[in-house]
């Protein structure tokens, strides 16, 4: 049993620190907008965070809010430029963010130490992972409760409708961006106390493919998709490794495509949910 | 009785590329009233409710809202000012129970702020028990209250029609714009529509449908607006209106067509 914790701990991690850059990704989704900036925002969150870390010896409890803010103020940036492109072109866009961070990264040497990386000087106990994500989800479910969670759903269907119920669409896209940042920033530092070094790969393609299968693989129209999504797909291949080596690097694609075909509103969808609710008690 | 006109169009023009849909139209629809428009497929009806709501932009003209021009606002500006509309091709929101749609539809009523929201401090939940309830109410008032609860695209269409009038009235608006409310609905089920708009009406709602159903739109409209080709034909009562000439030849004439074109879809 010890051996197997040992073995699984680092996994139970990462699985935690995808689920939040999936539920950044989550974030924007909500809104109806398909997102690759939380790269961006954790690649700030994590080398500002770990910046702190090192020069002044902040403690984690002061550089996680910084981190969480910093991807917070420049979400609201992100927000003004991409709100103004439809929705496919934010995609493009926001891909193209993500290419030009990894440069930026690699050249800011004084930020991000560049190619020679930087080494972060903290760690954080798995239990405090765990207890900041149970409060990150707690946040979700609030929102998805709050006046905010409603019109950004309504958003999200139809929002030339939502318009004239008189929900402001850029309003509404906007504090999901600012919901996004935080959260993707706060991944960000999480990420760099996990792995304690850092370097202009960190915040890259991986984390953009990682998060978006996991908003596809555990469903995009509920929080706990996120969540469920990043655990799977992190879990998955290491698993699968102990039963079937040699399968585990195909898994995943496997896995989504499954999903994609039969599930392609992701494993948790509240409306299937309903649906199947609504066809067990035919209406009188 | 004299009353400065709630809604304003006065020489609004809108053309997509070579078609002109809406051509000079003037049209008044006094506080109080429910005005009905009517016309043959493709008279440019369903255009007026685009442009009223900011939908669609006028390439001219202006729209005015007791007597404030509203045309250059963003269209959830136009929803603020008091204007909520249903859709003649139904859209309600995927996913949402009938409820859920009432309440979304209760965003400029939620009398709460982000943040007390999402605190879930003691007036935010007060506010959001008063819009269920209210949201609630609406779905009574159309007669959808037993069906609150389900999942508005499991419904018929006559019910899902009725949904939106809640939805739209969550908004709590002045002037409400109905586009074909009773398309798809029997008789009984239009009547009710009709006596709907009428104790609208008495709430002080003013109300500007389109409809093709000459019985209901002499049943319950005050005055109507006939549009054949963008242009507004005749104005008037309907009785006026359905006695015209002009009328005949552009709407009755052709009647038969439009009927047949509205079975096939
Ligand atoms: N977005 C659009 N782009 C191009 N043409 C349009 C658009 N909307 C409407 N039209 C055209 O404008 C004309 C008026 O259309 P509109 O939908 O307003 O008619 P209508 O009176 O509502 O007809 P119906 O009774 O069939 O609903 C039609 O010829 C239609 O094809
Ligand atoms: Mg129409």
């Amino acid at each position: 049993m010890a051996d197997f914790w040992a073995a699984y701990q680092s996994t139970l991690g990462f699985a935690m620190v995808n689920a939040f850059f999936a539920l950044s990704t989550y974030a924007v989704l909500s809104a109806g907008m398909l997102s690759f900036a939380t790269v961006t925002f954790a690649a700030l969150g994590g080398f500002l965070g770990a910046q702190l870390a090192v020069h002044l010896a902040l403690p984690p409890v002061l550089v996680m809010p910084v981190s969480a803010l910093s991807g917070a103020l420049l979400a609201y940036v992100v927000a003004l430029l991409f709100l103004r492109l439809d929705s496919h072109w934010m995609a493009l866009a926001s891909l193209a963010l993500v290419l030009i961070t990894r440069v930026v990264a690699l050249n800011a040497t004084a930020l991000t130490g560049g190619v020679n990386g930087l080494s972060v000087p903290l760690s954080l106990p798995l239990w405090v992972l765990a207890a900041i994500l149970a409060v990150i989800c707690v946040v979700f479910w609030r929102l998805s409760a709050s006046w905010y969670g409603i019109a950004a759903r309504a958003v999200r269907e139809d929002a030339a409708v939502a318009a004239t119920l008189g929900i402001p669409q850029r309003r509404i896209q906007t504090i999901a961006f600012i919901i996004s940042g935080a959260v993707g920033g706060l991944g960000g530092i999480l990420l760099a106390l996990m792995l304690q070094f850092l370097s202009p790969e960190t915040y890259f393609i991986d984390i953009a493919f990682t998060m978006i299968a996991a908003v596809v693989l555990g469903g995009s129209y509920h929080w706990a998709g996120a969540i469920v999504g990043a655990v799977v797909f992190t879990a998955l291949p290491v698993l699968l490794q102990a039963v079937v080596p040699d399968f585990e690097k195909v898994a995943n694609g496997i896995c989504l495509l499954l999903i994609m075909i039969f599930l392609p509103r992701g494993l948790i969808d509240p409306r299937a949910l309903r649906l199947r609710r609504a066809r067990k008690a035919p209406s009188r | 009785m004299m009353s400065a006109p709630m809604l304003r169009l006065e020489g609004v023009q809108k053309s997509f590329g070579g078609l002109t849909a809406v051509a000079a139209l003037s049209l008044e629809v006094p506080a109080g009233c429910v005005a009905g428009l009517m016309g043959p497929n493709g008279a440019g009806k369903t255009t007026v409710i685009n442009l009223i709501t900011g939908l669609l932009r006028a390439d001219s003209g202006v729209i005015a809202l007791d007597g404030a021009p509203i045309q250059h606002l963003p269209v959830h500006a136009i929803a603020a000012r008091g204007i909520a509309r249903t859709y003649q091709n139904v859209r309600l929101f995927a996913g949402m129970t009938a409820l859920e749609q009432v309440m979304a539809g209760s965003y400029l009523r939620r009398r709460t702020s982000l943040m007390a929201s999402f605190l879930a401090l003691p007036s935010a939940r007060a506010a959001l028990r008063m819009t269920r309830r209210r949201a609630l109410d609406l779905l009574a008032r159309v007669g959808m209250a037993a069906r609150a609860d389900e999942l508005a695209e499991t419904l018929s269409y006559g019910e899902q029609r009725r949904i939106e009038i809640a939805r739209a009235l969550g908004a709590g608006p002045r002037l409400l714009l109905l586009d074909e409310p009773t398309a798809g609905m029997n008789a009984q089920e239009s009547e009710a529509i009709g006596r709907l708009v009428h104790t609208l009406r008495d709430d002080g709602l003013t109300v500007l449908m389109v409809e093709h159903n000459v019985r209901l739109v002499s049943d319950f409209c005050d005055q109507v607006t006939v549009m054949s080709f963008g242009r507004a034909l005749v104005h008037g009562t309907p009785t006026a209106c359905m006695a015209d000439p002009e009328v005949q030849e552009a709407y009755f004439g052709r009647k038969e067509d439009a009927q047949r074109i509205r079975a096939l879809r």
